[in-house]
């Protein structure tokens, strides 16, 4: 199957899941913050990219991105920005980092206010 | 959005997590806003779900994210337009609900007249309302000719059940009826009440110096107003003067004029703009615009 994203398989979200199951969250709540991971991961990527391109170029990756068109994406990426995929491992590696930091506030403040669920 | 029991760390995180993207995404229109509006500007079809993505980058005020995961719907659309209204809005607009000063307004009334296509001003003919920008409150319906009552008013069961609630005004609009009787009531007529505001005409600057003119002037003037935070926008008409100034209020718009710009009155109240339409030759429809 299609990744998603053209950056999905760079990307491993396995660590965020695993920890929001450990919450005790309804179904609605947890798709919806699995959501918001993936809007922010999504938003990280594309500023990521878009920051090492030319204003041509950004045109043109936006218009191939809104086709999610991953082959010809990569294909225009490559050769205009060294070690992108690099670049996108560390953007989403430090978001990811900041994520874990909120679900362990999260969790200290559940644990604070003496929250009837378990974490 | 779930809606039934929320945790507190759900709530938490989902908070975090929301301000983080929109921050994310405020950022990106800081940096790359032009590369998105050339987009929006030269690109009309684009499949839903990827469309999503991108509206994801493009709304920094989305409240919910969309279902763009597992969107697979091969249904054409052309890209919300909106949310550059949005964005260009907000960066001129001042965090308190004030008048404009002449350099915002004609900001505003630049933007408005790009993306509505009208020739939107804050000045017409010399004459400009006391603000352009305002807290809109709750009007009722008014009654558009003698013997118009709460059960004749609506032309269809739809309409009566949605707006039914909101009742009938006790006063007549500031010109009266807007027909002689029932039977001579014509389409402009059902619209001028339909799409009416109500805006304080009397502290107009100039206003007193010349009442009767100003009155004539603004009688079913055709204004654009547009509530700043999700883009809805409707083409209204001048029908009623008010409210007060202590109600802490600028304008009233009529039940339907609330619906369309989702705007609500008492705790929720919220500021939207209206401008002027230069309309010479009466070609631009009452009622909600779409971009």
């Amino acid at each position: 199957m299609k990744n998603k994203f053209f950056y999905s398989h760079l990307i491993e979200t396995t660590d965020i899941s695993l920890k929001l199951t450990e919450i005790n969250l309804s179904d609605d709540e947890k798709t919806h913050l699995l959501s918001l991971m993936e809007a922010n991961i999504h938003s990280t990527v594309i500023d990521t990219v878009l920051s090492e391109l030319s204003k041509e170029d950004k045109k043109i990756f936006l218009q191939n991105l809104v086709l999610n068109d991953h082959e010809k994406i990569w294909q225009h990426l490559s050769g205009r920005i060294g070690k992108l995929e690099d670049k996108i491992r560390k953007a989403t590696e430090n978001l990811k980092e900041d994520l874990i930091k909120d679900l362990l506030e999260a969790k200290e403040l559940s644990e604070k206010n003496n929250s009837k669920v378990d974490l | 959005m779930p809606t039934k029991r929320k945790n507190l760390h759900y709530e938490f995180l989902a908070k975090k997590w929301t301000d983080r993207h929109r921050n994310l995404q405020g950022k990106i229109f800081d940096k790359h806003g032009e590369s998105f509006k050339w987009l929006a500007d030269n690109s009309k079809q684009f499949v839903v779900g990827s469309l999503a993505g991108i509206m994801l980058l493009t709304s920094p005020v989305l409240d919910k994210v969309p279902q763009f995961v597992s969107s697979t719907s091969a249904q054409i659309k052309t890209i919300d337009k909106k949310v550059f209204l949005i964005y260009d809005l907000r960066k001129i607009l001042p965090n308190e609900v004030r008048a404009l000063n002449s350099d915002e307004e004609k900001n505003v009334s630049e933007i408005l007249t790009r993306d509505y296509g009208f020739n939107i001003k804050a000045e017409l003919e010399g004459k400009r309302l006391n603000t352009t920008y305002g807290i809109i409150g709750q009007e009722q319906h008014l009654a558009r000719f003698p013997g118009d009552n709460i059960f004749s008013h609506f032309d269809n069961p739809s309409e009566a059940d949605k707006y039914w609630s909101y009742g009938m005004a006790p006063g007549l609009g500031a010109w009266r009826y807007f027909a002689d009787s029932s039977g001579s009531s014509t389409q402009e007529d059902i619209d001028r009440e339909k799409y009416y505001i109500a805006v304080q005409t009397f502290l107009a600057p100039g206003f007193d110096s010349n009442p009767k003119e100003y009155a004539d002037f603004f009688k079913y003037r055709k204004m654009l107003v547009v509530n700043p935070q999700n883009g809805n926008a409707v083409v209204a008409d001048i029908a009623d003067a008010g409210p007060s100034p202590w109600t802490g209020k600028q304008l009233g718009g009529s039940p339907e004029v609330m619906s369309y710009l989702e705007r609500f009155d008492g705790a929720q109240k919220g500021a939207v703009l209206y401008f002027f339409i230069d309309d010479p030759n009466d070609t631009i429809p009452l009622g909600p615009v779409n971009l």
